[in-house]
């Protein structure tokens, strides 16, 4: 066919703009990322005389100023606290929340799921005012359970989501058999829903975990004291302004970023498929 | 105890924490809220009723209006900016027009796992007087004295905040639209490669169109995430300099927390939470004649 | 998978009760506990300091013990605020004089320590034990540390004498400079504006003394027969805005970091640097001794139309340690202690080591950094002004500085922003109430 050629030279075409738009891209996204690790391992001064240049050596002594000077260390223990506790708490209500949603047929489950999903609307600062104010009169302001709070109800909406859609999925089927060996509701919940949800739920709590870690306004402003906080808002006191040592500065990034980034190299497989089918139910 | 109560029983067992939890954080505050939008209060003492001064002081306030309007270009280059290029990176992707998909697609994602406030501190660093991309531009201009100028203009000062948004979220968008073009099934497109559609007919009448819902999707997180939008700013550039940043959540931040004027606080994060839910609504009327266009 | 997910959430709702962090406990018999919210940035270079004061103040005095909480920036604020509305303010904790921690100290919930310092007032530099508080008082709710000038220009003689230059008397001579300077492709007077008070506390603050003088300063604070729109602080915004129309500042002061300044003036690329006096203990640290030799610590040349004095610097008291009104009998003695010991001679003289300038009277010390000697030195018989955010309202500073930046940036004229600042302050601000 001589279409054959002309089909070929045009789609020639198609390609090479899309490897360039990919290269630029991916440079661009990179390349911050690469400089900062490497200049990260550059002394202050040598950073200020080539910010381009390689480092000489290995000076690791920013990372241990960053660790020691910035508490990093119990940030890092916070910040793994709080996701793995809000994580841990959100995904469980979910599913139990999830499961009622899809398999109690229900009238008013429309008016809770539409009531949950609304959530995915508001914006945290809606509420921070009214929750400082409300946390401090109560008392648990500065408190880890002040922070898991909003971060599980924050959660809900995405989770609850994904639960839902998913659980409608599996077959009522597999219920009815659980109920002929005379399971009750909790235990069909344990034995049947659980295990099945196990793809959905390892999404959900991947997504969950990620939006917790990376969390900074409620810890912001929830909490006060350093044996609280969590990285996010440790390395923003790097930002402050006072700090004149950018190898520092940049050492504590990478620390706060490594761990996600490893995260997500090791499961972005699952993190994909999650947003597809979070995404898919439209 | 019956059947039915059992399962009654049993649903709010399932559900209850949730909701009250839920309840507790979410809905309880924002009616707090917006009864506090109506009073002056610091804090000390009880609140002072003052009617809707709050949100007349707001609304006649340069400083405000401006932020609203830097919210709306948020939007805007999400929904106009990230949407479309995800779009195109994921269709690059998906159609195989570069080999190496994995790899891309790996790197392209990466942004969004930073947190928002290491992305800013980076970036802002890059941009400042003193960071990477201004040593760049110092070397290629021959001009010692550059800085990214840019900042500094009232109108055009969000740029580079605009285009961090952009680094960091595109990828997001990209891999939702890969994991939607993936159901389409290949015989389809298969079928028109054969009928001899060029790559451009291919994505005007087979792509697209089984989009238009998934679109109108990441629309709506993309309008829910701009409005949100803290974090990113606040800590690249707290607003600055002389607000020409400065978007609505870090007006409330400021006057709130800095100020305490908890009363107008109030108001502002009332009209934020309107605000969403009035432009969510606009996209969804704007997407349902979409709709009727495709069916 | 199920069974994990059980007994891991059961753990961890526990676990989370469990770790919902502590509130102060109580002193126990024995040794006093009290506790303290303390200001302190413990990723910079003064907290290597403070473990010294703390560790010295342990040594002599092991009955007391201090249950403390760190906060700094607005975080610290925030919280102090949230404590004192929520009545639940620590035993010590670190206050400003005047404005900043007004509303804390202005609720009656801090205890007035002129007691206590009765019989010593001699011992303090003269206007370190003024009044303090949101409205003038008789008391005094914290003890001060130091004094504290927020306007110094850092001048580089070895650039100068390398470019043919002295330091200059005038505001003209300065801009004379101003070509030579950049030719050589240095920066004339390096600051960093970012955050937006440095141009009003660090220049401005001082600038407006020069032009009009005390008296009239205080009239306009006052609003007594004087305002921030009468000729004297439209002169002092001028001298800002000509500056920057001249290039004499560093490019992209707006959005320049607060540490830069140091940075580039230490690397010698700046000729001048203006920043106030704290900025000294950076210097201790990152100058080399022989910089240390030729860098001098000076103020801003005369301005023309100068009503203030010559030389001038605006200074205001330091910040210090106040105690809970709540505290009684032997703590409230163990608080005072403390608060003694930071202020006082003991504390004092550890701290004039770290470069502080105490407000407790002490001769100058003999082996300190030549960079300390020199702040002393720069403290002695010269003229103060008032520093602007120390006199008037916190929240008048959200619309003086953002109008300070944009005068900078060309976008508002020194008329616009003197009259956007006295609106302001004529509708709102409680000095003139």
């Amino acid at each position: 066919m001589s279409n054959y050629h002309e089909l070929k030279q045009k789609n020639l075409v198609w390609k090479l703009i899309a490897y360039v738009v990919m290269i630029i891209f991916t440079v661009l996204t990179i390349g911050p990322l690469i400089w900062l690790l490497y200049s990260s391992f550059k002394p202050h001064i040598d950073i200020i005389h080539n910010i381009f240049a390689f480092p000489a050596s290995f000076y690791t002594d920013n990372f241990v100023q960053a660790w020691k000077l910035g508490r990093l260390g119990i940030y890092m223990l916070n910040s793994i606290f709080y996701s793995v506790a809000a994580t841990s708490i959100t995904t469980f209500l979910a599913l139990a929340a999830g499961y009622a949603f899809a398999k109690f047929k229900y009238r008013i489950s429309g008016f809770f799921y539409f009531f949950f999903i609304m959530g995915l609307l508001i914006t945290v600062h809606s509420v921070l005012v009214p929750l400082f104010v409300m946390e401090t009169k109560l008392g648990i302001d500065d408190t880890r359970l002040g922070v898991l709070l909003p971060y599980v109800a924050f959660g809900l909406p995405m989770l609850i989501y994904l639960a839902t859609a998913y659980i409608k999925g599996i077959p009522d089927s597999l219920e009815e058999a659980a109920v002929i060996d005379g399971a009750g509701y909790l235990t069909i919940f344990r034995t049947v829903i659980v295990p099945m949800a196990a793809p959905v739920t390892a999404t959900m709590i991947i997504f969950s975990f990620l939006g917790n870690w990376n969390e900074f306004v409620f810890v912001l402003t929830l909490t006060s004291k350093t044996s609280l906080r969590s990285l996010p808002v440790g390395v923003n006191a790097f930002a402050a302004g006072q700090t004149m040592n950018y190898g520092v500065q940049f050492a504590a990034l990478v620390i706060a970023t490594a761990p996600m980034i490893i995260f997500y190299l090791l499961f972005h497989k699952q993190l994909a498929k999650g947003f597809a089918a979070g995404a898919l139910k439209e | 105890m019956t059947e039915k109560t059992l399962k009654k029983v049993s649903y709010a067992a399932l559900t209850a924490p949730s909701i009250l939890i839920y309840a507790f954080i979410i809905i309880f505050p924002i009616l707090f809220s917006l009864s506090l939008s109506f009073t002056e209060w610091t804090g000390f003492g009880t609140p002072k009723f003052v009617g809707l001064e709050q949100y007349v002081r707001m609304f006649t306030d340069s400083v405000f209006l401006h932020g609203l309007r830097n919210n709306l270009l948020v939007v805007g280059i999400s929904v106009f900016g990230q949407i479309p290029l995800g779009f195109v990176l994921a269709y690059i992707i998906y159609r195989q027009l570069v080999k190496a998909t994995g790899f891309f697609e790996t790197m392209i994602f990466l942004p969004i796992t930073i947190a928002a406030v290491v992305v800013a501190i980076l970036w802002a660093q890059i941009f400042s007087p003193a960071g990477l991309y201004t040593a760049l531009m110092r070397r290629i201009y021959d001009d010692p004295r550059y800085v990214l100028k840019i900042f500094e203009n009232k109108t055009w000062a969000m740029l580079p905040v605009l285009f961090v948004i952009l680094w960091m979220y595109t990828g997001m968008y990209m891999i939702i639209f890969i994991a939607n073009m993936q159901k389409i099934s290949p015989s389809v497109i298969e079928a028109s490669i054969i009928d001899g559609a060029s790559e451009g007919q291919i994505l005007g009448r087979v792509i697209l169109p089984s989009m238009v819902n998934i679109i109108f999707t990441t629309a709506v997180l993309a309008i829910s995430g701009s409005l949100k939008s803290f974090d990113l700013i606040y800590a690249m550039t707290s607003g600055g300099p002389a607000h020409y940043t400065e978007v609505i959540a870090i007006y409330m931040y400021v006057n709130t927390f800095k100020y305490y004027n908890y009363g107008f606080g109030s108001a502002v994060s009332i009209v934020i939470v309107i605000l969403s839910l009035g432009l969510i609504l606009l996209v969804r009327s704007v997407f349902r004649r979409f709709e009727e266009k495709y069916e | 998978m199920k069974k994990a997910l059980f007994t891991m959430a059961v753990l961890l709702i526990s676990a989370a009760f469990v770790f919902a962090g502590g509130k102060q406990g109580q002193g126990a018999e024995g040794p006093i506990t009290l506790s303290m919210f303390e200001y302190e940035n413990l990723t910079g270079p003064e907290a290597g300091n403070w473990e010294i004061m703390l560790g010295t103040f342990y040594a002599s005095h092991p009955d007391i013990k201090l249950d403390i909480e760190y906060g700094f920036d607005e975080p610290y604020h925030n919280k102090l605020q949230a404590m004192a509305v929520a009545g639940q303010l620590p035993d010590i904790m670190f206050l400003w004089p005047l404005k900043r921690t007004g509303e804390v100290t202005g609720s009656g919930q801090i205890k007035d320590l002129t007691p206590w310092i009765e019989g010593h007032e001699s011992e303090f530099v003269e206007g370190a034990l003024a009044p303090q508080g949101s409205k003038p008082t008789d008391k005094i709710y914290e003890l001060p540390e130091q004094m504290t000038s927020t306007h110094v220009m850092f001048t580089n003689n070895k650039l100068l004498k390398d470019l043919g230059l002295s330091i200059p008397k005038t505001f003209d001579d300065l801009l004379a400079q101003g070509d030579k300077i950049r030719g050589a492709g240095l920066i004339p007077i390096a600051m960093a504006n970012k955050a937006g008070w440095q141009m009003q506390s660090c220049f401005l603050s001082t600038l407006t003394e020069r032009a009009g003088g005390m008296e009239w300063f205080r009239n306009a604070v006052d609003g007594n027969n004087a305002s921030f729109t009468d000729p004297e602080f439209i002169n002092a915004l001028s001298v800002i805005d000509t500056l920057a129309k001249n290039e004499m500042f560093s490019p992209g002061l707006n959005q320049t970091g607060y540490g830069q300044g140091v940075t580039d003036f230490s690397n010698e690329q700046a000729v001048y640097h203006i920043d106030g006096g704290w900025r000294v203990n950076a210097y201790v640290i990152s100058l080399t001794p022989e910089q240390k030799e030729y860098v001098s610590l000076e103020t801003f040349p005369d301005i023309p139309n100068q009503k203030g004095k010559s030389g001038s610097t605006a200074a205001v008291v330091g910040t210090g340690y106040g105690m809970n009104e709540k505290l009684e009998g032997a703590r409230a003695d163990a608080a005072w202690d403390w608060i003694w010991y930071y202020s006082g001679p003991v504390g004092s003289a550890i701290r004039q080591g770290f470069g502080a300038i105490p407000a407790y009277k002490l001769p100058a010390p003999a082996n300190v950094d030549l960079m300390i000697k020199k702040l002393i030195e720069f403290w002695d018989g010269r003229p103060l002004g008032y520093v602007i955010d120390a006199v008037l309202d916190g929240e008048g500073m959200n619309v003086l500085h953002p109008a300070l930046q944009e005068m900078i940036l060309g976008d508002k004229t020194p008329q616009q922003v003197a009259e956007e600042y006295e609106a302001w302050v004529a509708a709102n601000d409680s000095a003139r109430k």
